[in-house]
């Protein structure tokens, strides 16, 4: 399998982005309606806190306290966009999980193919709130509780705020160390082919920065990644074992008290 | 060289930065209460006249000159609302880092995580990576440069700096430096479990490619640049005037002009 071309294709280019959700160009349109009701519906909430933070303070006496509070209303309203962006992709996420359950596997690029199709379809819904979850200064929120609203299971203790991960298909054990703009993919592209597969990460794993981790690789607990070095399909990394290169190789035994 | 001090040679692999950045969120919260508050009291003046100019009467007890021009001054009243935000937040900060400087003053070493350089290690770059963020956001590109100079980092006149990540702490860069997008300069390290943490030099004229990592320790000498995609391993040395590459970097060549280049290409096309 070629892996470097799909590494020219995914690996985003800034440290502020969010998750990767690529949607294929033939069904951007056909899916843009989900992309808006995604919007429409998070921007409701909103709507009626002004509402009511207005009619409230618009009054005789009050005036003085609607413009002091001016300015935490505006912050109070985007982070309330954030959270609502993030409930209502979640359940439409499940919603569309219940018509079609995803599966993992290598399948074809057809627009006929029906797990492309549904791929493509969350990814559009999760397009919205990643993005806009990853333009806030707390980066807690963009990768830790986001994903862990998308079903993720991120452990305790895990620091995974500056680097990409996908949304799907991912476990993350307690402790792990992922480093600063390391990528994270449970998806890959082949000309042909869409490959979706399972990335597991055990406790206490330390991965380097700008490390690129392909889909379906298995990370036994206490292996350390060096930086700049990738996987490949379907790689086991052994427990409390060294590992670098491109593709990572063992460069040395380790042992556990180390 | 000490004992307890890693050389380029005994490390295995290079890691990435470990700050925590959960802990130390309430730091956040407070700079935004205490700067939200005081851009809406120094608003206040502006948006009691133009509540004048609409209804006639001052829920303010202001004796104001009003003119119906203010309403011009709305969308520049919001504008620059932003960069005083910008302002406040330096300010708060930088008052929050220097006393937790003085609580605990930074130092360079080994350390185990846990440890209380490591917990003031967090804090300190948690208060400075607020006002960086922010200044990244904002569309002049030399504000994030200010701020870092606000944290004490000594960074040269005319740096290019474009986004990347780059420690507030124990990092020297000189003048004329470029660095690219996507670059990483850390002065702490996390191995196995310890910290290290160690000054980086990056001295006159340099270039640092794009998706480069700097490991703690590094000198760059004037004049070096560091080639796209690679890495120094830490307390590497790299001569100036050359182009450095490698993973981490081991081979390096001369700077060509774009003639001797051509020269050598058509040799080696006329064989």
């Amino acid at each position: 399998m070629n892996s470097k071309e799909v590494l020219k294709m995914f690996q985003p280019a800034s440290l502020k982005g969010g998750s990767s959700t690529p949607v294929d160009e033939r069904l951007r349109y056909k899916y843009f309606p989900f992309y808006l009701l995604v919007i429409f519906l998070s921007v409701i909430p909103i709507v009626l806190f002004e509402y009511f933070y207005i009619t409230f303070f618009w009054k005789e006496p009050f005036y003085i306290i609607f413009f002091i509070l001016i300015a935490f209303n505006i912050v109070i309203t985007l982070y309330l966009l954030q959270f609502s962006a993030l409930l209502i992709s979640s359940l439409l996420i499940i919603i569309v999980k219940l018509i079609h359950n995803p599966n993992i596997g290598v399948f074809k690029r057809n627009l006929n193919n029906k797990e492309y199709k549904y791929w493509n379809l969350r990814n559009m819904i999760k397009k919205w709130p990643l993005f806009i979850v990853a333009t806030n200064p707390f980066p807690w929120l963009k990768n830790r509780v986001a994903l862990r609203f998308f079903g993720t299971k991120i452990g305790r203790n895990c620091l995974c705020d500056n680097s990409w991960i996908s949304s799907e298909f991912v476990e993350i054990g307690k402790n792990v160390i992922i480093g600063m703009g390391s990528t994270i993919l449970s998806f890959g592209i082949e000309q042909e082919k869409l490959i979706l597969k399972k990335i597991r990460i055990a406790d206490n794993v330390i991965i380097g920065a700008k490390c690129v981790i392909l889909p379906g690789t298995k990370i036994h607990e206490g292996a350390k990644l060096n930086s700049h070095s990738y996987t490949l399909y379907d790689q086991e990394l052994k427990k409390y074992q060294i590992y670098s290169g491109h593709p990572a190789e063992l460069k040395k035994i380790g042992n556990e008290g180390q | 060289m000490n004992e307890n001090e890693y050389d380029n040679a005994s490390i295995e692999f290079i890691s990435t930065s470990g700050v925590y950045k959960t802990p130390f969120t309430i730091i956040i919260i407070i700079e935004i209460f205490l700067a939200s508050l005081i851009i809406s009291l120094v608003n206040l003046w502006f948006v009691n006249s133009l509540y004048y100019l609409l209804t006639g009467t001052q829920f303010y007890p202001f004796n104001t000159f009003v003119h119906w021009s203010y309403w011009l001054l709305l969308p520049l009243n919001i504008y620059v609302n932003i960069f005083f935000f910008l302002g406040l937040i330096m300010i708060i900060s930088w008052v929050i880092y220097k006393i937790l400087k003085i609580l605990h003053p930074p130092r360079e070493g080994i350390f185990d995580k846990g440890s209380k350089d490591w917990k003031y290690m967090h804090r300190r770059f948690w208060t400075a990576y607020f006002p960086i963020w922010l200044a990244r956001a904002i569309p002049f590109p030399w504000s994030d440069i200010i701020v870092y100079r606000l944290f004490g980092t000594n960074i040269g006149n005319s740096v290019v700096a474009y986004e990347g990540y780059i420690d507030p702490e124990f990092v020297e860069i000189g003048k004329n430096t470029m660095t690219s997008l996507h670059i990483c300069i850390f002065s702490h390290l996390i191995y196995h479990d310890k910290v290290i943490i160690k000054r980086v030099k990056i001295e006159r004229n340099c270039v640092i490619g794009p998706q480069t990592l700097t490991s703690p320790g590094t000198i760059i000498h004037e004049g070096g640049i560091l080639g796209a995609n690679s890495y120094t391993s830490i307390n590497q040395e790299l001569e100036g005037n050359l182009i450095h590459v490698g993973t981490p970097v081991n081979v390096n060549f001369p700077i060509q002009s774009l003639d001797e280049s051509r020269k050598k290409v058509e040799k080696i096309k006329s064989k």
